[in-house]
């Protein structure tokens, strides 16, 4: 009888013994805030989830979690990352800016979730159309979107009224620019009318962002430039479009309505000014909105108005928006087992409750369509009016190695014009040469 | 040799590896794209994209782009022998002969056949996978690998070459970033921008650091230690702390503007509001900071120089002028000397203030040689480093450096400074 018990025994450990499996799972993520925490914290749920799954089929399975997001800024991050996977120690999960995408592939660092996971399947299949497009490379899926956002322009409700806007007519604001009744030439007009009232401060009539950022691009796109060529694969520069992007800027400081030396002028004080009536105009992005309330703004409705991007008002500009979503992605383990797991928990932490956690303690927007019947979304005001009025017409910047030498050039173009040491002309003929000579032919000139 | 050894290491560790590998990186076009240990060989739609551009024949690049799916013998004999043949047999029936031009095409068809054996992902991926006859998206690790793949491909074999060059994802070796180096105009910039602020910034630095070390000379003892302290503080401030303090004083909303502004000057931003400002700001945070040093080095030269000279001179009836003219100067050779050189090279490769300062603006007016490279090898938005670029730069600051250092030792007479005193000490 001990006999028998004894071998019942042994078989049944060594039964467990094949098929339990153990996995270390560590996820790295940009900045330690503690809106962010979700894009680690998702993934540590999904492993619990797994596992339960699991223990209900009868395996087991253990998942130990880790993450790490104490780095000081994106730069430090990316360099992390990049000599991690030159070592072979890379996290088996990053989350990242969708821009890494094409380095990362190229460099070998990463593998396709689609190599892993059923694009047709919930929750993936639930994903945004365009959010997956973002998030791919060449017809390959690489990486599935953790959040989107948007970078929308903002406008005080209190000093459009001042200078003669109804409610209605700054309620009609958001129609009135995608349609293109509403152009940048009409920002500088208003902008002009309330610095000469005395509403606000001179240079403070158009306040954008005081740092370089993908929303730069969007004011090259409202003059009807394209950053891409999809067809050729090759980046594009439009003379016309980033001359008149760069006017544009130059005209608005020579208005009055924006300081010639307001690039490199403090965050924190931008984000107070904007969110207390003290700019007119300004752009930024939609996670700005946490930030609003803790700048003393309890009524954002009330007092703000938000709409695209506006077009540029001329021939071939249009009303727009750039979203920059992060993204997971699955790094390469040499372990297909291990690379499995990662994308299952992906795929799990992008389910629209878990993902919900994150845009609302984030104030980012939502990834799947289903998130608009969650709750904790649905509930949220300015996530739900983002969503809508902003999500529909966004575009991202490329995923071309290249894009980086590009977005750089074009950043310091527009300094060189916005600060007045270079004409807009001689910006744009300066930024074609060094594009031309860098690029090569990844640039086609228009 | 033995208590040499750690200098050795230390000196091949520390001084000529990072030159070395700086110098073989800036031959490279490696970026975070290439990777930095090598590269292996992977056909993209990008890769494609390039060939069309390099007149790769066309049917050779639709031969490439094409192949996909294909639902044939070999694949299905694979799946039986996988998966066993009622699966082999079910995918023949459902699909045989049939060729998918996606991936995503080819998996939907497999998993609508809903068979038992394909339930779970993983597996209909495996499946799926028997049935690949594209060469598109696949990584090979060695070029003789996609070279077997592009022959079962049925690719024309004079075409290999050019394909798989394209295909490869690493570095390669080229001269290209010297050629970029002198035809972007915007390097001639950085480089009269660098030239700017090394030569103004060592003048006031010298110049400032020599007058303050004489003047504080004549004072009590006392003051002039108090007065040396007061000097030095800048240098032992982190310059986070520092830059912001100048940036209180200087920026629209800081000391100045609201001094100016009691009497009725417009608000500007004093460190941007010009290049002149950004560059009169940029001297000044960096001057102060280096003429403390020299300040130092020259107090204690000063100090060395024996008392009864300037006594003898007193006696003589010298002014002040005259002594430090004939007497302290001549003596003050070798440490400014050595406060040139070793300024000029920390100049040369210093750009934390200016970063944080005026970040190189206003446009690129005050950005200089070292902070390029910065920015091109490990800093920028998009988050492709230009590894090989960025060496380049840095190559130039290396043989800069190292060509000031042999002409100053020439200049300065190395050899007659250190050679046997004449007078007895």
């Amino acid at each position: 009888m001990m006999r028998l018990i004894a071998t019942t025994a042994l078989c049944g450990a060594l039964a467990s013994a094949a098929t339990a499996q153990n996995y270390e799972i560590s996820v790295w993520v940009p900045g330690p805030s503690e809106g962010d925490r979700y894009r680690w914290a998702a993934i540590e749920m999904a492993a619990d989830i797994l596992e339960r799954e699991a223990a209900i089929r009868g395996e087991e399975l253990t998942i130990a979690f880790d993450y790490k997001s104490d780095f000081p800024g994106w730069a430090e991050f990316k360099q992390a990352v990049t000599l991690a996977a030159e070592a072979k120690d890379a996290p088996e999960i990053i989350v990242t800016s969708h821009l890494d995408i094409a380095p990362w592939s190229q460099a070998g660092y990463i593998v396709p979730v689609e190599d892993y996971l059923d694009l047709d399947a919930w929750p993936i299949s639930d994903i945004y159309p365009n959010l997956m497009e973002i998030a791919s490379v060449g017809g390959v899926q690489w990486a599935i979107p953790q959040d989107s956002e948007s970078r929308p322009f903002f406008f005080w409700r209190a000093h459009m009224r001042a200078i003669g806007y109804t409610d209605a007519q700054i309620d009609a604001l958001p129609d009135a620019v995608l349609k293109g009744e509403y152009t940048l030439k009409n920002v500088l007009e208003d902008a002009k009318k309330v610095v000469e009232a005395g509403l606000v401060e001179e240079g403070k009539g158009f306040f954008p962002r005081p740092s370089n950022g993908p929303d730069y691009a969007q004011f090259y796109q409202s003059f009807g430039g394209t950053l891409y060529d999809a067809d050729t694969g090759q980046l594009v520069l439009d003379r016309a479009a980033m001359t008149a992007f760069y006017q544009f800027f130059v005209d608005a400081v020579a208005a009055g309505v924006t300081s010639r030396t307001h690039i490199g002028s403090d965050w924190d004080n931008w984000y107070a000014e904007v969110s207390n009536g003290r700019a007119a105009m300004w752009h930024g992005g939609t996670w700005h909105y946490g930030r609003y309330v803790k700048e003393g703004n309890t009524d954002f409705f009330g007092t703000v108005a938000f709409t695209l991007i506006p077009a540029g008002g001329n021939e071939g500009g249009r009303a727009n928006t750039i979203t920059h979503p992060l993204v997971y992605l699955v790094t390469d383990q040499g372990d297909k087992k291990v690379q499995d797991i990662a994308a299952q928990l992906i795929a799990i932490a992008s389910e629209p409750r878990i993902n919900s956690l994150h845009a609302i303690a984030s104030a980012h927007l939502s990834i799947t369509k289903s998130q608009s019947g969650v709750p904790l979304y649905a509930q949220d005001a300015w996530a739900t009016a983002a969503t809508q009025l902003l999500l529909p017409h966004a575009n991202s910047q490329p995923n071309h190695p290249q894009y980086s030498v590009y977005s750089e050039a074009m950043w310091k173009g527009l300094e060189s014009a916005w600060t007045g040491t270079q004409t807009p002309e001689a910006a744009v003929a300066a930024l074609e040469a060094e594009l031309s000579a860098v690029l090569g032919d990844a640039l086609i000139v228009r | 040799m033995i208590f040499l050894a750690p200098a050795l290491v230390a000196a091949v560790v520390f001084y000529i590896l990072p030159v070395l590998m700086t110098a073989v990186i800036a031959f490279t076009d490696m970026s975070t794209a290439t990777g930095i240990r090598g590269g292996e060989y992977a056909l993209t739609e990008r890769t494609l994209q390039t060939l069309a551009e390099a007149d790769l024949p066309e049917e050779t690049g639709a031969m490439l782009a094409d192949g996909g799916y294909i639902v044939d013998a070999a694949g299905l004999a694979a799946v039986a022998a996988e998966f066993g043949p009622d699966l082999a047999a079910r995918i023949g029936t459902a699909m045989g002969d049939t060729a998918f031009g996606s991936r995503r095409a080819f998996e939907r068809a497999l998993g609508e056949l809903r068979a038992p054996e394909l339930r779970i992902t993983r597996d209909l991926k495996t499946a799926a996978a028997l049935f690949q006859r594209s060469v598109l998206n696949t990584r090979h690790q060695t070029a003789d690998s996609l070279r077997a793949a592009l022959a079962a491909a049925d690719i024309p074999r004079e075409h290999h070459d050019q394909i798989i060059a394209a295909a490869y994802t690493g570095w390669s070796w080229t001269t290209r970033n010297f050629e970029l180096l002198v035809s972007l105009p915007s390097n001639l910039r950085y480089a009269l921008n660098t030239m700017l602020y090394v030569g103004v910034t060592l003048l006031f630095n010298v110049g400032m650091g020599l007058f303050l070390a004489i003047s504080t000379f004549y004072l009590p003892q006392r003051s002039s230690a108090t007065f040396r302290a007061i000097w030095f503080l800048p240098r032992i401030l982190p310059p986070v702390l520092y830059v912001l303090m100048w940036k209180w004083m200087l920026l629209e909303t800081g000391f100045i503007a609201s001094v100016l502004a009691t009497f009725g000057v417009p608000r500007i931003n004093w460190m941007i509001e010009t290049e002149v400002h950004a560059w009169v700001a940029i001297i000044l945070i960096n001057g102060v900071v280096g003429a403390s040093f020299g300040m130092i080095i020259f107090a204690s030269a000063i100090k060395a120089i024996p008392q009864t000279m300037l006594m003898a001179a007193e006696v003589d009836g010298a002014s002040r002028w005259q002594q430090v003219r004939f007497i302290i100067l001549p003596q003050m050779r070798w440490p400014i000397l050595f406060t040139t050189a070793y300024q000029t090279l920390s100049l040369l490769a210093s750009f934390e203030y200016i970063l944080l300062a005026t970040g190189g603006g206003p446009g690129s007016a005050t950005e200089v040689w070292a902070m390029a490279a910065f920015r091109t090898a490990l800093n920028n938005y998009g988050g492709n480093l230009q590894y090989g670029m960025g060496a380049t730069f840095a190559l130039v600051l290396v043989v800069i450096g190292t060509a000031l250092s042999l002409i100053y030792l020439r200049f300065f007479n190395f050899q007659a400074l250190l050679a046997k005193p004449r007078i007895e000490t």
